[in-house]
C-alpha cells in the first residue's frame, strides 16, 4: 500500500465516453481485484478521491505481478471521471493503492466461469490474464455496450455473450447462459451490476457452486477508517448473524453467498 | 531604524498544554476519521501528531446504520455511519495495543446511549494504560438514542460530562455540537459540569435528495455534515466559544492544510483536530503539523501566543 504521485503516460477514447488510462507507477503488488483511488483535483471539489479497479500491470513480463505502470479502464458517468477524461499526458495523480482483497485464484482443476456486464469486466483482465483457461459470460443490453472481448480472447478466453435486444450472442440475460455452465467442478467470478450479481449469486447458491463477487460502494477513504462502504453480510456460524463489512478492506470480493443481497 | 529583531521563538513553540497534558503540537487526529490510528501506519508518522483521537467507542459493539451510509457534497461529505466500532473491551485489548509504541497521546472517543452507558465506558477506560484523555462525543447527529440528545440540551449536558466526571479521572474533553442556537451556553454547561477542555465542532446536519428517485440519498435521510464547506461555521463557532471558556478550545471542522488549522487558532483554539482530509490523504494531519511550525518560525511566535491572537480593528 503507498500513498504517491504518478504520471499519467497515457489517456486515451477507446470509444465514446470510454477511456484508457495509463499510469507511471513502480507498482507494489497487484492482485486481480485490487483497486485504487485516485485524487482528480487538488482543489475541493470533488473533495474526495475515486476509486478504480485496476484493468493490468504494464510493463510486466508473462504473469508478473509487478511492473513499471498500470492501466485502468473507465467511462465517463459524472464529474470525477469527466475531470479525469480531460487530464493529459505529464500530468500528476495522487494514487492510494493497491487496495481491497482482490480476487481468491482458483483451486486446481476447477473450471472458471467469469461473469461480468459494462465496466465490470475490468477487474477480470488480470485475473484472466493469470488463467490457463476460461470463460467469459458477457451480458449487455445491446451489442454496442459489448466491449474488451477481443483482448480476453487473445488471452485465449471463451467468450459467451447474452444480449437483452438480441443484436450480439443470445437473446436474454446472462443468466441464461451462466446455467448451461454450471457443474459441480465450477469456480465462479462475478463483477458487474447489483442486479446481475445478486441473480448470478443465487444461481450459484441453488446449484452449490462457489462463486465470488466484486462490489462497489460510494467510499471516502479506501483503507477502511471512513466506514462508508458498509455491505452487510451474513454469517452462517454465528448466532447473531447479521453485521456490516466494508467494501474497500474487507472486500471488494465477497463470497456471493455471504452477502446480505436484500439490502443492496 | 533597520529591522526590527525578531523575537526571541520560546522553546519547543509547537507544544500546547490541554487539561493537564502536554502535547508535543497542537494538531490530533478527529474521532470517526482515523480509525483507531493503526490502520494509518502505512501511510503516515503517528509520532508527528500530538494525539490520536479514536473511533467513538461504546459500551458494546454497535453495527452501526444501513448503507448508502455518505455521499459527497460541494466542498464536503455526508455521513450517517451510525457510530460503528468494536466497543470499549474489545478496544482495549486489541486496538490499543497496536499504538503501544507510538510515541505520542492516545485520547478515546466515549459514546453512550444513556447516562449510565457513557459512564461505564468511561470507567473501564480509567486507569488503562496508553489511554491519556477521554472525548465525549454528546453531538452525534447519526444515532437515534444519545449523542445529540445530551448535545443539544444544557441540562443533559450537564448531567452527562457531570456523570462521566464522577466515573473517571483521567482528563475530560467535551465534544460539542454546532447544531445549537448559543454555543457558550453549552460551552458553560459542560464547564459547569467538569470538563478539562472542549473540542467543536461536530458535523452539522445535512441532507441530500436524489431528485429522480425523489429519495434521499443517504439510507438515514439525514446526515453529518463534514469538510471545507463547513470550515467558516466552525472557526465562527470556535471564536464565539472563545469568548465564553475558561477551559481550552480544541477547533476542528474541514481544516485540510496548515493555515486553515492556523485560523482556528488565531480564533482562540489551543488544539486542532484533522477530520475528513485524513480520508484523502492519509498523512494530511502530520502535514498540516509541519506547516504550522514553518509559519511559527516564519512569524517567530508560539502556538501558545497565537492561540486567540486575533486582532479586531
Amino acid at each position: 500500500m503507498q500513498s504517491v504521485e504518478s504520471k499519467i503516460l497515457y489517456n486515451d477514447r477507446l470509444a465514446e465516453g470510454y477511456f484508457r488510462l495509463g499510469l507511471s507507477w513502480k507498482t507494489p503488488e497487484v492482485k486481480a481485484g485490487h483497486f485504487v483511488m485516485l485524487r482528480l483535483s487538488d482543489g475541493m471539489d470533488p473533495l474526495l478521491r475515486r476509486p478504480f479497479g485496476v484493468f493490468r500491470v504494464i510493463g510486466a513480463k508473462g504473469k508478473s505481478t509487478r511492473g513499471t505502470g498500470i492501466e485502468l479502464l473507465y467511462r465517463v458517468v459524472g464529474r470525477g471521471t469527466t475531470i479525469l477524461s480531460a487530464k493529459r499526458p505529464g500530468e500528476s495523480l495522487g494514487i492510494l493503492g493497491p487496495l481491497g482483497n482482490g480476487f481468491p485464484a482458483p483451486q486446481k482443476g476447477r473450471k472458471v466461469v467469469m461473469v461480468t456486464g459494462g465496466m465490470g469486466i475490468v477487474p477480470l483482465y488480470l485475473l484472466a490474464q493469470r488463467l490457463p483457461e476460461g470463460t467469459l459470460l458477457f451480458g449487455a443490453r445491446s451489442k454496442k455496450e459489448t466491449f474488451l472481448l477481443d483482448e480476453f480472447r487473445e488471452l485465449g478466453i471463451k467468450i459467451k455473450t447474452a444480449t437483452e435486444d438480441g443484436s450480439a450472442g443470445v437473446k436474454g440475460f446472462v443468466t441464461a447462459l451462466l446455467e448451461k455452465e454450471l457443474s459441480t467442478d465450477t469456480v465462479v467470478y462475478a463483477c458487474g451490476p447489483v442486479g446481475m450479481l445478486k441473480a448470478v449469486s443465487r444461481l450459484c447458491l441453488d446449484a452449490g457452486v462457489q462463486c465470488f463477487v466484486s462490489l462497489e460502494r460510494s467510499m471516502a477513504c479506501g483503507i477502511g477508517v471512513c466506514l462508508g462502504c458498509a455491505v452487510r453480510t451474513i454469517n452462517h456460524e454465528a448466532r447473531e448473524n447479521r453485521n456490516y463489512k466494508m467494501v474497500c478492506s474487507d472486500g471488494p470480493v465477497f463470497d456471493g453467498k455471504d452477502v446480505d443481497w436484500e439490502l443492496l | 531604524m533597520g529591522t526590527p529583531l525578531k523575537k526571541k521563538l520560546p522553546k519547543k513553540p509547537l507544544e500546547v498544554a490541554i487539561a493537564g497534558l502536554k502535547f508535543k503540537n497542537p494538531v490530533m487526529t478527529a474521532s470517526g476519521t482515523f480509525g483507531y490510528g493503526a490502520e494509518f501506519a502505512p501511510y503516515t508518522g503517528l509520532e508527528k501528531l500530538g494525539a490520536i483521537v479514536v473511533k467513538g467507542l461504546s459500551l458494546y459493539p454497535r453495527q452501526g446504520n444501513p448503507g448508502p451510509r455518505i455521499v459527497e457534497t460541494p466542498c464536503g461529505m455526508l455521513n450517517a455511519i451510525g457510530l460503528q466500532n468494536v466497543g470499549v473491551d474489545e478496544f482495549i485489548e486489541k486496538k490499543l495495543p497496536l499504538l503501544k509504541d507510538v510515541k505520542t497521546h492516545v485520547i478515546a472517543n466515549i459514546f453512550g446511549e444513556t447516562i449510565d452507558d457513557y459512564m461505564e465506558v468511561a470507567r473501564r477506560l480509567d486507569r488503562v494504560k496508553g489511554v491519556s484523555a477521554l472525548e465525549i462525543n454528546i453531538s452525534c447527529p447519526n444515532v437515534k438514542k444519545g449523542g445529540i440528545v445530551f448535545g443539544t440540551d444544557p441540562q443533559e449536558a450537564f448531567r452527562v460530562v457531570s456523570a462521566i466526571r464522577k466515573s473517571t479521572s483521567l482528563p475530560l474533553i467535551t465534544k460539542l455540537s454546532p447544531n445549537v442556537t448559543d454555543i457558550k451556553v453549552m460551552v458553560k454547561a459542560a464547564e459547569d459540569a467538569g470538563t478539562d477542555a472542549i473540542s467543536l465542532i461536530n458535523t452539522l446536519t445535512g441532507m441530500v435528495i436524489d431528485v429522480e428517485r425523489r429519495r434521499p440519498v443517504l439510507a438515514t435521510a439525514t446526515g453529518g455534515l463534514s469538510g471545507p464547506a463547513i470550515r467558516p461555521v466552525a472557526v465562527r463557532m470556535v471564536w464565539q466559544a472563545a469568548q465564553a471558556a475558561k477551559v481550552p478550545l480544541i477547533g476542528m471542522g474541514g481544516i485540510m492544510n496548515a493555515r486553515d488549522a492556523l485560523e482556528f487558532i488565531i480564533a482562540g483554539a489551543a488544539a486542532v483536530q484533522v477530520g475528513t482530509a485524513s480520508f484523502i490523504d492519509p498523512d494530511a494531519a502530520a502535514k498540516v503539523a509541519s506547516g504550522i511550525e514553518e509559519y511559527v518560525q516564519r512569524h517567530g511566535v508560539s502556538v501558545r501566543e497565537l492561540t486567540g491572537s486575533l486582532k479586531l480593528a
